[in-house]
């Protein structure tokens, strides 16, 4: 046996040590579909409770809808479970091209390369793209694949202040010999759900003859007045080099991602990109799926009228109840804290009251930056949502920190 | 050569002005500076002072402090 005491000691001091620092994580077990409420069991082995979910990347409240569930069905019918295979020997179907294409027609780009996931994506184009003497200049609040992306590449690497465009009019000066530069980042920002200034982005990248990677994960499917992402609110569609984009959220919320661009970069993505040469191709459930879910998108935009109004409603009443909020027009709403152990608290009120709602804090956020992070679906009915905010109204009264601003919540913790 | 750093860094990388700063403070490990973002202070050293320093030997550890630094940037 060759793990021996000594190893598995070695693994335990680590989790441990995780554990003391207050930094373990654990998993609330669902035991329904994915929804505006679902039933959770937490810790493993209680008693489950049925919960307002106001934690998912269910934007559209499509993860269980019914056509999307047909349409997965009928993929196992026709095309079968999977392709034991990657794309470039025999794992290719026509509904994966199909897919590609319609995506390119969505997003409003040249051509699209699917990936088993956007994390996989993100991984992928940098190494695939870039040489030892380009620059990648990325935005500080860059999403956690990107940077191990940028990590896999021979090209350079830098970073500017988040959405701070002097400092990154700067950079580009600063690196304007190099063969190719690239600016990268997120559409909308995961943890304050702010929206990257992609015109004036779009306006350096010309100036200074760089390349935009937009990673639209957070986006795609509801941002712009059709839904098409970032790019559409910022009136950029078609300048957008490179968009990453997943599955695994507003569109159906399974899994899978891919990249949307340049038809060169996409070409040349298929030849080199690794995690698409060397994993397998996305499952035919997932594909056809996905395309389902782009038929709804394309017929009416109800949905994503509904998640504008949800958000809406939120930031307004959450507002005026006293809570101190990211201010953005995207439907994640972190609802700031400050403290990490009051952000833990009022999560764990929350669950007794009926509302799943997670607290995040430093290693995720920056330090003295705890937050509850809350995202609206079009899943949610006004019911859920007036019923979630009694539930933080009550809580925040607990807690005495409605009304209060940063230094007064900070006084309370200390 | 202190003071450019310290100023460089604070322009930077410091969103909050008033941040105190020495020589002695702890930049990477602390979470102040992304280690990342080593190149910016790598084209900085380069362009102000001269000194291209090699990247492997820019790394969390060496450039911790900018005394750190300054002991780096010294033997080339």
């Amino acid at each position: 046996m060759s793990y021996s005491d000594q190893t598995r000691l070695s693994y335990e001091a680590i989790l441990q040590d995780i554990e003391e620092k207050g930094l373990y994580k654990n998993e609330r077990i669902i035991c329904d579909p994915q929804g505006a409420e679902v039933k959770v069991e937490f810790p493993a082995g209680s008693e489950q409770k049925q919960l307002i979910n106001m934690c998912s990347n269910n934007y559209l409240g499509l993860s269980s809808h019914p056509e999307v569930i047909k349409a997965a069905h009928e993929a196992l019918d026709h095309r079968g479970y999977g392709l034991s295979s990657v794309r470039f020997i025999c794992g290719t179907q026509d509904i994966h091209k199909e897919l590609e294409a319609r995506l390119s027609t969505f997003l409003g780009t040249e051509d699209t390369i699917l990936f088993s996931s956007c994390f996989d994506a993100n991984a992928a184009v940098f190494e695939a793209l870039l040489d030892a003497d380009d620059i990648m200049i990325s935005d500080r609040l860059v999403h956690a694949s990107i940077i191990d992306g940028m990590r896999l590449a021979k090209a350079q690497h830098d970073t500017y202040k988040h959405s701070d465009m002097k400092h990154l009019r700067k950079k580009l000066e600063m690196y304007q010999d190099r063969p190719r530069k690239i600016i990268i980042t997120d559409g909308v920002f995961s943890m304050d759900g702010d929206i990257a200034k992609l015109d004036e982005i779009v306006q350096l990248a010309e100036e200074f003859d760089a390349m935009v990677f937009v990673d639209d994960s957070h986006a795609t499917g509801f941002m712009g007045k059709s839904g098409r992402g970032v790019h559409e609110l910022c009136g950029a569609i078609g300048k957008i080099d490179l968009i990453s984009t997943t599955f695994g959220k507003a569109l159906g919320g399974a899994s899978g991602g891919c990249i949307s661009g340049r038809k060169e970069l996409i070409d040349l993505l298929r030849q080199r990109a690794r995690p698409y040469l060397f994993s397998n191709t996305l499952a035919p459930t997932i594909t056809m799926a996905t395309m389902k879910v782009l038929d709804i998108l394309e017929a009416s935009t109800e949905r994503r009228d509904k998640l504008e109004n949800n958000m809406k409603w939120w930031r307004k009443a959450m507002a005026e109840a006293g809570f101190i909020l990211v201010e953005g027009d995207s439907p994640i709403v972190p609802i700031m804290f400050y403290d990490a152990k009051l952000a833990q608290a009022f999560s764990k009120d929350l669950y007794q009251e009926g509302v799943f709602a997670v607290g995040f804090f430093f290693p995720v956020v920056a330090q003295g930056q705890a937050r509850i992070r809350t995202q609206l679906s079009a899943a949610h009915d006004l019911e859920h949502l007036e019923r979630a905010l009694a539930a933080f109204i009550k809580i925040g009264k607990k807690h005495d920190i409605l009304g209060k601003n940063k230094e007064e919540l900070l006084k309370i913790t200390q | 050569m202190e003071e450019k750093l310290i100023e460089f860094i604070r322009d930077e990388f410091l969103d909050e002005p008033d941040t105190e700063l020495t020589e002695s403070t702890k930049l990477i490990s602390s979470g102040m500076i992304d280690s990342f973002s080593l190149v910016s202070l790598q084209t900085f050293i380069e362009k102000e002072f001269g000194k291209r320093i090699p990247a492997p030997r820019i790394t969390a550890e060496s450039f911790d402090t900018v005394k750190q630094m300054i002991e780096v940037i010294k033997q080339f």
